[in-house]
């Protein structure tokens, strides 16, 4: 069956693109917050684009697949996981985006003793890490590292809890920060959430690889 | 189990029983049939097979001795030349009919065969020698092939229409399909394919037309002396038979069971022939 | 249509008083493989052999309209000169059963008088063997009997036989509906590769087939063409009802 297997080789590649693409506007959005590198916000604007038009190129492709092979097996679950990691790299992609429009157009700024109290640039690369070890496990299917991703993630999940703490001490001590208080915090809950869908996609890998369903359990 | 279906078993099993010992025994007794005449024709024929048989002519009434040797070659003469003129009229016939099924004229040609098959040998000796033998003015060998020919052509042309309809279309729409000509694919597709049905039918013709007498009767009639050739009149075997065997001498009938002897086993050794051949050269599909 | 290699038109073919095809007009791309499909008796097998005029075996069968190969009309050709340069590969796998497989695969020459040379002979059966990966399982032994190989190489070898005359289009009358799944397997990856030089147009009663392997594919129903697209069109989006109910299973 070369066709199908000529098929599912492009999207696999097309899957790797985006990986690629989305970790991109991650790191550019650290960059964006932590050095309020504003140049760098246009770039993860246009690239916005791009990341939008390979989600769809990825979807059509999983389509054409299902439609013209009735992939079955491993094949079937790599396309019903290719199509459910797509749209969690789509969101990531959204986050970076955003995070990058509040560091251009927020008008109060960032109260950067807060961004270093609560830590958010080791959130952030925290998250990094994870995205990295992420797209290996992809690459070469290991889902040992997989699991991993599942562990690193409630401590992402940690720190943005304690920000939450830290930060509400802090305005209580110096109550005319709040305004630019209150961005920041926004921002640790997109770092958190960036870091859910990266639990999702590990979720949906140990699916493909061994047919195992950890959605939703402990 | 129901009463009902055990008594209709046991009666089931019992004609079952019966019919199959009825087949048995029929069977058999066709078989002895068959074995005592062998068994008879050969205790009486052996002991004439003689060196002169095969090799000496009739000597004249009263003297003692003799052979069949003049009847031998003229069988053989009068048989291959019926072959040769009925097997390739026969088989491009059975190949018309197998090709042309529901034709009004392949109709009316296997009617024609069916008829043919069916006309007395005699008649058709009769109806050689009005047309050949009476213009001609003189009995001959070839007028004799005729005759033996015309009664060659149904086996013949049927065995070779049942082989070729056996062939499946499929093969004919392969040959075609490259681009071959009709002839081309009858030639090297279907002939050879079909080699073995057709030899066979041959040779059923042959085997048929060996023990003919009366359509030799009016036709290649008979002569004591050796010749080989087809413009004269020629002794064959079954008549030869028929001549001692209905003679007074008692030498002549000696004769005449070494005659029988070497006619029955040819056909044999005929049928012997198709036997092998027919598993030889069975092709698959 | 850019490179079209054939056309129909207002191609009808009625056996009798039935008409089995009832007016068809397309065109057939070069170099791809075209699938026809449809429910028993939609007429795609008889508009396949309508187009090498193997309807002229049967005396009942009336072929009106015409069909284009490039420019020239087959209806007006002599066709052994048409089947010559459209190939056919039946149902039921079919060597002639009297010749090796050697002269099965030259069998397109000799039935056809052309004369060649001995290595000419030799270069044309080996490359064809090549072509439909059969050479390696059958290069020690090409004298003995076609029919000692296996149904789905049998196949194969009736593909070798008809690719050695180089035609133009290749017919396949559901090539692979007598063979296992395996040779199925191996005879659609041969097509998916031959398709890059030759123009292949396959009937198909397999839609997952048709599918898999076909660039085009046409739809036909009751003797008409109801859709004709895009293979990847035809089974993610159909336009004709009727097709989307074929392709989903929901016909009666």
């Amino acid at each position: 069956m070369e066709h199908l297997q000529e098929e599912m080789a492009s999207l696999r590649n097309e899957m790797l693109d985006m990986y690629k693409l989305v970790l991109l506007q991650v790191e550019r959005a650290q960059n964006a917050l932590i050095d309020s590198n504003l140049s760098i916000v246009k770039e993860i604007a246009s690239t916005e684009k791009l990341v939008n038009a390979k989600e769809l190129q990825i979807d059509s492709r999983c389509e054409t697949i299902l439609a013209l092979f009735n992939p079955v097996a491993v094949d079937l679950r790599f396309i019903l996981s290719a199509l459910k990691i797509n749209i969690n790299l789509e969101r990531i992609g959204d986050i970076a985006d955003n995070i990058a429009r509040m560091v251009a157009h927020s008008k109060p700024g960032f109260d950067r003793e807060l961004l270093e109290k609560i830590n958010a640039k080791g959130a952030f690369s925290m998250s990094i890490d994870m995205y990295k070890s992420l797209l290996q496990a992809f690459e070469k299917e290991d889902t040992l590292l997989a699991r991993d991703i599942l562990i690193k993630d409630e401590a992402i999940d940690t720190i943005t809890d304690e920000s939450i703490t830290i930060s509400e001490e802090y305005t209580k001590t110096k109550p005319e920060s709040i305004s630019q208080a209150i961005p920041v915090i926004s921002i640790m809950k997109m770092v958190e959430r960036i870091g859910d869908h990266l639990k999702n996609i590990a979720e949906e890998i140990i699916f493909y690889a061994e047919a195992r369903v950890l959605k939703h359990s402990k | 189990m129901s009463p009902f279906e055990i008594r209709g078993l046991r009666g089931r099993r019992i004609r079952d029983r019966i019919f199959t010992a009825m087949v048995w025994s029929l069977t058999f007794s066709c078989l002895a049939v068959v074995f005592i005449i062998l068994f008879y024709l050969f205790k009486m024929g052996i002991g004439s097979l003689t060196w002169a048989l095969f090799t000496q002519g009739p000597k004249p009434v009263g003297e003692a001795g003799g052979g069949i040797l003049n009847a031998i070659v003229g069988s053989l003469i009068v048989v291959a030349l019926a072959a040769i003129i009925a097997i390739p009229i026969g088989i491009s016939v059975g190949i018309y009919l197998a090709d042309n099924r529901g034709r009004k004229l392949s109709d009316r040609v296997a009617l024609a065969i069916d008829v043919l098959q069916g006309i007395p040998s005699i008649v058709i000796g009769i109806v050689i020698y009005i047309w050949i033998v009476k213009p001609t003015g003189k009995f001959s060998a070839y007028s004799g092939s005729i005759a033996l020919a015309i009664m060659m052509l149904p086996p013949i042309i049927k065995n070779t229409e049942e082989t070729l309809l056996l062939i499946p279309t499929t093969l004919k729409e392969a040959s075609l399909a490259l681009g071959a000509s009709y002839f081309k694919t009858s030639m090297k597709v279907l002939l050879p394919a079909g080699i073995g049905g057709i030899f066979s039918g041959c040779i059923i013709g042959i085997a048929r037309i060996a023990g003919e007498v009366a359509p030799l009767l009016f036709t290649a009639f008979g002569n004591p002396a050796l010749t080989f050739n087809i413009g004269k009149p020629v002794d064959t075997i079954p008549k030869v038979i028929f001549t001692y065997a209905s003679s007074p001498y008692d030498d002549w009938h000696r004769i005449a069971w070494g005659g029988s002897v070497i006619l029955v086993s040819f056909i044999i050794i005929l049928n012997t022939i198709i036997k092998i051949f027919e598993s030889r050269w069975k092709v698959q599909f | 249509m850019e490179g079209t290699i054939l056309r129909t038109e207002n191609l009808r073919v009625s056996f009798g008083a039935t008409q089995v095809v009832k007016g068809i007009n397309m065109e057939i791309a070069e170099k791809k493989v075209t699938a026809f499909m449809g429910p028993s008796g939609c007429g795609k097998t008889t508009i396949l052999r309508a187009i090498n005029r193997l309807h002229e075996l049967t005396p009942e069968a009336k072929v009106e309209g015409n069909i284009f190969l490039h420019s020239e009309n087959i209806t007006e050709m002599e066709a052994m000169t048409v089947r010559r340069r459209v190939g056919m590969v039946f149902q039921r796998p079919n060597p002639f059963p009297t010749m090796s497989i050697y002269e099965n695969v030259i069998s397109g020459f000799t039935l056809n008088g052309i004369k060649l040379k001995t290595d000419e002979k030799n270069e044309i059966v080996e490359d064809a063997l090549k072509k439909v990966a059969l050479w390696e399982e059958v290069k020690d032994t090409l004298k003995r009997r076609a029919t000692s190989l296996s149904g789905g190489q049998q196949q194969r070898l009736c593909l070798a036989r008809a690719v050695a005359m180089k035609p133009e289009v290749i017919l396949l009358d559901e090539p692979t509906s007598a063979l296992d799944p395996l040779s199925t397997a191996k005879i659609e990856d041969l097509l998916y590769e031959l398709k890059g030089n030759y123009t292949l147009v396959i009937v198909t009663h397999n839609m997952q087939q048709a599918a898999r392997i076909s660039d085009m594919t046409a739809f036909f129903y009751l003797g008409e063409l109801l859709e004709y697209d895009d293979t990847k069109k035809v089974f993610t989006n159909p336009k004709n009802e009727k097709t989307q109910n074929y392709i989903t299973g929901r016909f009666g």
